[in-house]
């Protein structure tokens, strides 16, 4: 009997995963570089998970469904385009592609077997959002589900290096964590019925994307992105 | 001299030797890959992979010095965790190795130098066939007294900089000794740029490791998280 996709839903969303979580921040390093105040990284979240990140679980909603429906490469590369052309950072791309990476080797371990695997390994350089949404065709993830661990995952990127950035009591963290899940219901909620490329949301946000490229030049940071 | 460097098959093992120099911050481990690269590059392909907790400094101290083609030195971002990263999530690591060995396929050996962190932090073996561990005299005279995994259980011990003992009043002797004590006999290297004899001690120790993994026999060690407590008495705020 497989097990329960609950479980597996907290096996993706835990921070001990080994796939290079550590090296992230979701940019949150160059926001405080450039003058974002501690105080606003509840708002950064909510920021975030209404723009880029609604791209990413967008992203990986439709990779899931596409690869359901007995999509293939060619199908998934559709995909793979519709998120670049959306993510026009090249510094956020490049975040993107290393950790896809990092899944990826993870994943190929877990899931040998996974015929949806296979199809991502054959795209060049896939995104992030693209593995993880094999992952969950692979495991019998709902896209509610997938689109909540992808918000989820990334709220807790930017509230644990903030911790690393800014020190302070970590309740106090936790609570933004916590107050931020609405939103991540509401993320959600917006892309969890997605099923073709071109109604990912096209949502960017040109500062989160400025300090990205920022960030990317800077020869001072912690994080990698 | 390497004496296998002719060596009909050079990789029956399938890869380059995974090799980690790990420490405390300021000890020359930089330099000591430096020196590595400058007298192995002209009969061994490297590669190298620095660890930084401040973006790829390391890698540009490295890239300046001129020793190895700049594309082969690779910078690893820690996100200000240096010893998570050689130690309990090795992916960001292991991406990196399998780019360089991907990218030039006669690899001999691959360079880990860890982030420069404590005196706790050392090695995954899923990332390094074997590790060096640098010490140096103006760290103080005791500190090999001190153990800790990476210096008791370290595949080599180095204590670097030995030139400088007269200067800040180390019995160089004493110091390594006291580093064999806690080896308890293992190999421990007494070394300065400026000492031809102690350079020529490591080349011979790497080369003996390189034809140990080269034949398939190189199991790798991990000195595990924690200290030897037999002197906790001195040092339990150190725990």
């Amino acid at each position: 009997m497989p097990p329960h996709p609950e479980l597996l839903l907290m096996l993706l969303a835990d921070a001990r995963l080994p796939a290079a979580g550590h090296t992230q921040s979701g940019t949150a390093e160059a926001a405080l570089a450039h003058g974002l105040a501690a105080a606003e990284l509840p708002g950064y979240v909510s920021a975030r998970l209404a723009s880029v990140t609604c791209v990413e679980a967008g992203t990986a909603v439709v990779a899931r469904a596409v690869l359901l429906r007995s999509g293939g490469t060619a199908q998934l590369a559709d995909v793979a385009a519709a998120w670049a052309a959306r993510t026009p950072s090249p510094a956020l791309r490049e975040a993107a592609r290393v950790q896809a990476r990092a899944l990826l080797r993870l994943a190929d371990r877990l899931w040998p077997e996974a015929g949806a695997l296979q199809a991502v390994r054959e795209l060049i350089r896939p995104c992030r959002a693209v593995v993880l949404g094999a992952v969950a065709a692979h495991v019998g993830l709902g896209a509610a589900a997938l689109a909540r661990l992808v918000g989820y995952d990334d709220v807790q990127t930017v509230c644990a290096a903030a911790l690393k950035l800014v020190p302070m009591d970590p309740a106090v963290v936790t609570g933004w964590v916590h107050d931020a899940l609405p939103d991540i219901d509401q993320l959600a909620a917006t892309v969890a019925e997605l099923t073709e490329p071109a109604s990912i949301p096209a949502v960017g946000s040109p500062q989160i994307e400025a300090w990205a490229q920022a960030h990317a030049a800077t020869s001072r940071r912690l994080f990698r992105a | 001299m390497l004496e296998h460097e002719d060596h009909p098959n050079p990789h029956p093992h399938g890869r380059a030797l995974r090799l980690g120099i790990c420490g405390p911050v300021g000890t020359g481990k930089s330099s000591l890959i430096a020196l590595l690269c400058r007298e192995l590059a002209g009969r061994l392909e490297l590669a190298v992979i620095t660890n930084d907790i401040y973006t790829d400094e390391d890698a540009r101290f490295l890239r300046a010095a001129g020793v190895l083609d700049a594309d082969r030195i690779r910078a690893v971002e820690t996100g200000a965790c240096p010893h998570t990263a050689i130690r309990d999530d090795i992916t960001a690591n292991l991406l990196v190795v399998e780019e360089l060995e991907d990218e030039y396929g006669d690899l001999d050996v691959v360079l880990l130098e860890s982030g420069g962190d404590n005196l706790t932090a050392t090695f995954s073996p899923a990332l390094v066939d074997a590790q060096v561990f640098v010490l140096d005299v103006a760290g103080g005279g005791d500190v090999a007294r001190k153990g800790g995994p990476g210096i008791e259980r370290a595949d080599l011990l180095v204590v670097n900089k030995t030139d400088l003992a007269p200067y800040v009043g180390v019995d160089v002797a004493r110091m390594l000794a006291d580093a064999r004590a806690a080896r308890g006999g293992g190999p421990v290297i007494g070394l300065s740029r400026t000492d031809r004899a102690s350079i020529d001690e490591l080349l011979a120790w790497i080369s003996g490791v390189l034809a140990t993994h080269r034949a398939g026999m190189l199991m790798p060690v991990d000195p595990g998280p924690m200290a030897r407590h037999l002197h906790a008495h001195e040092h339990a705020h150190n725990h």
